[in-house]
């Protein structure tokens, strides 16, 4: 098998903590830091953890406001994330299909 | 093995993306809006003496197409408001997810309707029960309070059936309180704290 999409995977985005953070907000325009919490049942350091790393990386752009008088911080993916998601689930359907294609041919043999 | 993972992974991808796409459109004026027609209408029935079987089930089943087509005119408003589409994949998951249990409840007031209106005493916990479960299934794709206000319908359902004795009298009452009081309190609980609580 072919080893090289695999090895092409972004390893920011291909982690435990991070892949799921990634998408949450690559089906939202946008998510609270609470939302991602309640939704991906992180604690709140972990949470902010990966956001950082996501941030530090051009993937993940963060605001803070205020609403209703508290803070309010929401979180969303920049256009360079947004790509960098899209490739990595490009890669993850290749090695699917490559998978499968090796497969079907051993059982061809 | 690679394989594995790669399509655990696109699984994991694919079930975050469904279930960030929670519904969230104008919950707090459809409660709003459904609880002061609730309350309304209970005023309304106990002046009016509406306490005969047939009289109160087509009665409440009016005020029920009432507040769906209030609740349709303000999703639709605040989707047109958005510039988006009303009929949106999360609209279209939560009236599915709501739609069997209302049925049924549809089922049982058209039956005390017509049919069985001495059996009318049974449907406010009976609405009530199966009003819970379309707000618990509909929660799945709406915000986790949801789930909550569907048992908490569930359970006083539950509990009127045990407890309340086969007569409609203060059955008004019961549903004024129970539908448009609860729909009202959780409406301006949300209008308070929608988009609000947060860590960082």
């Amino acid at each position: 098998m072919n080893p090289k999409p695999f090895l092409q995977l972004d390893r920011v985005i291909h982690e435990k903590g991070r892949l799921p953070i990634m998408s949450l907000l690559a089906a939202s325009p946008e998510l609270s830091f609470t939302d991602l919490r309640d939704t991906l049942k992180m604690t709140d350091g972990n949470l902010s953890m990966h956001i950082k790393t996501l941030q530090e990386s051009g993937f993940v752009a963060v605001a803070k406001s205020f609403h209703h008088q508290r803070p309010l911080t929401t979180c969303s993916l920049t256009p360079a994330g947004r790509k960098a998601f899209a490739e990595y689930i490009d890669l993850l359907e290749q090695i699917v299909k490559q998978a499968k294609e090796t497969q079907q041919t051993l059982q061809k043999k | 093995m690679q394989t594995n993972w790669a399509s655990e992974n696109l699984q994991v991808i694919r079930t975050l993306m469904e279930r960030s796409a929670v519904y969230r459109r104008a919950l707090a004026p459809v409660m709003g809006a459904i609880g002061v027609t609730g309350l309304a209408a209970a005023v309304l029935a106990t002046l009016v003496g509406l306490d005969k079987g047939g009289t109160f089930a087509g009665y409440w089943m009016a005020v029920a197409i009432i507040c769906l087509a209030e609740a349709f005119l303000l999703v639709r408003r605040q989707a047109l408001k958005d510039n988006e589409p009303f009929w949106s994949p999360p609209t279209r998951r939560v009236a599915q997810a709501l739609w069997p249990a209302l049925f049924c409840g549809m089922a049982a007031g058209l039956a005390c309707l017509g049919l069985h209106p001495n059996g009318a005493w049974l449907l406010p916990p009976v609405w009530m029960a199966l009003y819970g479960c379309a707000l618990h299934a509909a929660g799945y794709f709406m915000p986790r309070g949801f789930k909550l206000f569907g048992w908490g319908f569930i359970l006083a359902g539950c509990a009127w059936t045990l407890a309340a004795p086969p007569v409609l009298a203060n059955a008004n009452w019961a549903m004024g309180v129970f539908f448009g009081g609860a729909h009202a309190a959780y409406g301006l609980y949300l209008f308070f704290t929608e988009k609000r609580g947060n860590a960082t």
